[in-house]
């Protein structure tokens, strides 16, 4: 927990999933250029990379802009530093055989398999009703009993799983949870407020070396995806540059990286309603513009 | 009775009471780990949903214990039928000591669909091994001289088998049944977490909502279907053995 201060001092950057292109930018990183000594920690399903930020566990981790607010409410000081998605990339994805028309239509029979502990989920909800619906919990990117069960629906990333389900010869149809109007900062490089009030030199090169990464990334994946691969051998070659390729639009749509207090505004404002936290918080203190 | 619950609620207030004062005074944040407290209220307050499914957990974990205790003293019967048959199978019940249950979990989802069955085949696989391993030493245990005598009246493998190797491995199986009633329940909560339903599913939602206040509840409450199914076992255990085994005459 003591960081030593200065330039030789070890910085932990905890991600919350195996490395694959949504974090492209964070691997491409030249962080030495910035006087920077990173280890990228990689996670898996359920690491708590936004109690490892506020335990002081990691010195930066990767959240959802939904996890800030949550953490924040619970006197948990993390804050954002780098939005690296700017578009929420999470989506549901039925058979195209079901001809479903809009997000709402997923709820209207079958089976729907998501994390129902999510906002989305309860927003879902709360508009469509769950009553026709079976929920399932979300199988985390296995997409095995999609491809076995035509009334099937998932959770998924808009970039990864309907990918996956193609490959394996499903006709497949996306629908964004942004379409609800839901649509939180993703891949969020979040720090301490403690890390920010002690080491704001450190904060500002870890931006800096981080947007950079994602510049770099999105102009030319191919050598970072050949380092993230060998160490994620389980997902192939083709399939990082697919991914690249499909997600830019969602981390460029606005300045990489940036924040805007009506976005983080508009977020609380949906969390406030679903009883998620108990008040407004002052938004300007979730998060820190690079 | 008292004075035999005592001894074990000693320790109980006197850990809640160092976690309580530990959160209160800011040693420890309360998202990393709830004060008792809150874990208390959440309980009274959350007691329908929290009661709900420790039922369903309860009906996955005591399913799969039951076959396990079935089929596993079955199995064990058979293997200690001969020495060829055991060397030929007891390896492959080896296999669901080691079967990572979180790897297969989403099979199970997939062969047995969502829901219960797939909470009891998970709690099965994991509580089975214990069971075979228990009995088949406890039959393969008999005194000799004692085996020697049932031949000597010229009993029958059955009879033998009934009325001398099989009360004679009882303290074994018991053993057996106590390390795979934890079990079960552990491997009910990790099928829940993939199937839906039960105190996994309450534990996978509070923690997407960073509510470690309820994770503590429901973990909590998986303990005490923990401890109930344990007593169950040390009553049969009571019951059967008080007359003649070492273990139950106090």
């Amino acid at each position: 927990m003591l960081v030593s201060c200065g330039k030789t001092s070890k910085i932990r950057l905890a991600l919350n999933w195996k490395p694959d292109p949504e974090f492209g930018g964070f691997y491409a990183a030249d962080y030495k250029k910035h006087g920077l000594d990173v280890d990228i920690l990689p996670g898996g399903a359920g690491t708590p990379t936004v109690q490892m930020v506020g335990a002081g566990s990691t010195e930066f981790g990767i959240v959802s802009g939904d996890e800030i607010l949550l953490a924040r409410s619970k006197g948990n000081d993390v804050v954002a530093v780098f939005a690296s998605f700017q578009q929420n990339p999470v989506a549901i994805m039925a058979h195209a055989s079901r001809n479903l028309a809009s997000i709402g239509d997923v709820v209207k029979d079958g089976t729907l398999a998501i994390q129902s502990g999510l906002p989305y989920a309860r927003i879902l909800k709360q508009k469509y009703g769950f009553d026709r619906v079976k929920i399932v919990p979300s199988p985390a990117g296995d997409i095995g009993p999609f491809l076995s069960d035509e009334k099937f629906a998932q959770q998924c990333f808009l970039t990864a799983e309907p990918l996956a389900a193609r490959r394996k010869g499903a006709k497949v149809k996306v629908f964004p949870v942004a379409d609800l109007g839901y649509n939180p900062y993703a891949q969020v490089m979040a720090t301490s407020g403690d890390t920010l009030r002690k080491q704001p030199e450190i904060v500002k090169a870890m931006g800096a070396a981080v947007q950079e990464g994602w510049r770099a990334y999105l102009d030319n994946p191919l050598p970072t995806n050949e380092r993230m691969h060998a160490l994620n051998p389980s997902m192939d070659m083709d399939t990082f540059n697919e991914i690249a390729e499909a997600q830019k639009p969602l981390i460029e749509a606005a300045k990489l990286g940036s924040m805007t207090k009506e976005r983080w505004e508009a977020l609380a404002q949906q969390l406030k309603e679903l009883g998620d936290i108990p008040q407004m918080p002052p938004v300007e203190e979730c998060y820190r513009a690079i | 009775m008292f004075k035999k619950v005592l001894p074990a609620l000693i320790p109980f207030v006197a850990v809640t009471l160092v976690i309580e004062t530990l959160v209160r005074f800011g040693l420890v944040k309360a998202y990393l780990l709830p004060p008792p407290s809150a874990v208390f209220l959440v309980i009274v307050h959350d007691w329908r949903e929290l009661l709900s499914a420790l039922g369903k957990t309860s009906a996955g974990a005591l399913t799969g214990f039951i076959l396990s205790t079935v089929f596993g003293i079955s199995i064990a019967v058979f293997l200690s039928s001969s020495r060829a048959i055991q060397r030929a199978f007891f390896p492959y019940a080896v296999f669901f000591q080691t079967v990572p249950i979180v790897a297969i979990a989403p099979l199970l989802v997939i062969w047995f669909g969502y829901g219960l069955q797939t909470v009891i085949a998970s709690a099965f696989i994991v509580s089975i091994f214990p069971v075979i391993a228990n009995t088949l030493n406890g039959i393969l245990s008999t005194d000799p001289a004692l085996r020697d005598l049932f031949q000597l009246y010229g009993a029958s493998t059955w009879v033998t088998l009934f009325k001398l190797r099989f009360p004679a491995a009882l303290p074994q199986i018991l053993t057996g049944l106590r390390v795979s009633a934890g079990l079960a329940v552990i491997g009910a909560i990790v099928g829940e977490f993939i199937g839906g339903q039960g105190l996994g599913s309450v534990v996978d939602i509070a923690r997407t909502q960073q509510r470690t206040d309820k994770v503590f509840a429901a973990v909590l409450l998986a303990s005490v279907l923990g401890l109930g199914l344990f007593g169950l076992i040390n009553l049969i255990s009571a019951l059967t053995l008080r007359h003649w085994h070492s273990s139950e005459r106090s």
